[in-house]
């Protein structure tokens, strides 16, 4: 059986095949990082970029992310078999250009990949930016991921 | 524009039994709460003739959000403790959870995920209310936060099967997405929950609210304070993916409201960075 482990907004989830874990993103960015041989895998939602140094590390992508892979090393992965899918960073549809809390979903999605770079971890697959909600499944049986938004399901393979 | 669907959406306008009722009591409630020469022991009795929504009430007067850490056994206490207004408030989160504790389908939000969006826009409401030195409307901004997308359980039914024109029409004009509600459907749920208000006999600053929360700028003047706590709680909700929906993020962030509230950028960022410790609280309101 499958278990279903939601993870909540600037919470992190690692688990192995056959669990899924879900979140549910709007400016957010979902990180979902995978080791496509242990099938072990995990999933950080980030609500801001970086981290002012007293802050929860899950809340923020340059903290979470180094958090997230070491979790996963630790639980056995292997670092040449990691690699990351990312979802979400919408922006609101309509905002005064001066206005940074609309630039929010952007600079989540640069700074992930920013940081996931310089991790050493290849970003596969990309949904992200636009006005849409995501809800997305990450399944560690393979590691696909599915995102649904707009009232459409899309699949994501590449591991 | 679908005429037959306008047509039918008017059809429920008009007969108010179609829409959404909540108990009595709660329109009974707002209205003593602001008439001065009604005493707390009338409210108290008249609360409590609701046997069912009394054991809700002093629950919810426990409950982590709202207790004062003193155990609450009756609604006289919970007057005297937490004061009329914070009582006020918990009688509409009591009287409103039915309607808007279920599965949203148009919008495509599960079930309790529109009750969690208005529980948490009603919490972030009432913190920035406070922040911005309007602690004296702070319980009117729960309120509205909380019953704010009402109109969604009844449009609901007909954006199901517009919606991949209303988010065409959106796409293609640039509008956002309760204005192609309206052109599509006739009504936006904006409107049709103004409706709902009025069966429900509440307050013209709630209808404001519930109006004119994703354009605040069309609110009546006397109301566009209050009206934009509410637009930027609700703004801050979807950005952070609370009951976010298939309408996303199509929806216009208010210059207006920002500039209303004398909101800077770091405060906006501040109130969006604190949205898990919202979460948290709306948590154990639900």
């Amino acid at each position: 059986m499958n278990t279903l482990i939601n993870v909540g907004v600037s919470q992190m989830g690692a688990s192995s095949s056959p669990s899924v874990l879900r979140t549910i993103l709007g400016s957010c960015v979902g990180i979902c990082i995978y080791d496509r041989m242990k099938k072990i895998g995990g999933m950080a939602h980030i609500l801001l970029p970086n981290n002012p140094g007293d802050g929860v590390a899950e809340k923020y992508a340059d903290s979470a992310i180094p958090l997230l892979v070491n979790r996963l090393l630790k639980d056995g992965a292997k670092k040449e078999f990691l690699s990351a899918k990312l979802a979400g960073g919408a922006s609101m549809f309509k905002f005064n250009a001066s206005v940074t809390l609309g630039q929010i979903g952007e600079r989540n999605v640069e700074e992930s990949k920013k940081i996931l770079e310089k991790n050493g971890i290849p970003v596969l697959e990309e949904d992200t930016g636009g006005n849409m909600g995501r809800v997305i499944d990450f399944f560690l049986e393979d590691g696909r991921l599915k995102v649904k938004a707009g009232g459409q399901e899309k699949l994501y393979y590449k591991v | 524009m679908h005429a037959h669907i306008q047509q039918r959406i008017q059809g429920i306008i008009n007969n108010l039994d179609q829409l959404p009722s909540i108990p009595d009591v709660a329109s009974k409630v707002l209205t003593m709460v602001n008439d001065p020469d009604i005493s707390f022991k009338a409210i108290a009795e008249e609360i409590s003739k609701d046997q069912a929504i009394t054991t809700n009430i002093l629950k919810l007067c426990n409950s982590a959000y709202f207790s004062k850490g003193k155990e609450i056994s009756s609604i006289d206490r919970a007057i005297v403790t937490l004061g009329i207004k914070e009582v006020k408030d918990i009688v509409i989160v009591a009287a409103t959870r039915e309607v808007l504790n279920k599965i949203i389908v148009g919008y495509d939000l599960a079930r309790g995920e529109l009750w969690k969006h208005g529980i948490a826009v009603a919490v972030l409401s009432k913190k920035i209310a406070i922040m911005k030195n309007k602690k004296a409307v702070a319980d009117i901004a729960f309120t509205g936060g909380i019953i704010h997308d009402v109109g969604k359980t009844v449009l609901a039914l007909f954006v199901q099967n517009t919606f991949r024109e209303i988010l065409e029409l959106t796409q293609a004009r640039q509008i956002p997405f309760a204005q192609a509600e309206k052109e599509i459907m006739g009504f936006d749920h904006q409107e049709i929950g103004e409706k709902i208000l009025s069966k429900w006999k509440f307050p013209e600053v709630l209808k404001a609210i519930v109006r004119h929360h994703h354009e605040p700028e069309k609110s009546p003047a006397e109301f566009l304070p209050i009206v934009s706590i509410v637009h930027i709680a609700n703004t801050l909700c979807l950005m952070a993916g609370i009951g976010i929906g298939a309408d996303g993020l199509y929806h216009e962030l208010s210059d207006t409201a920002i500039k209303t509230l004398g909101l800077s950028n770091r405060e906006l960022e501040e109130l969006y960075r604190d949205m898990p410790q919202i979460l948290d609280q709306a948590t154990a309101i639900l």
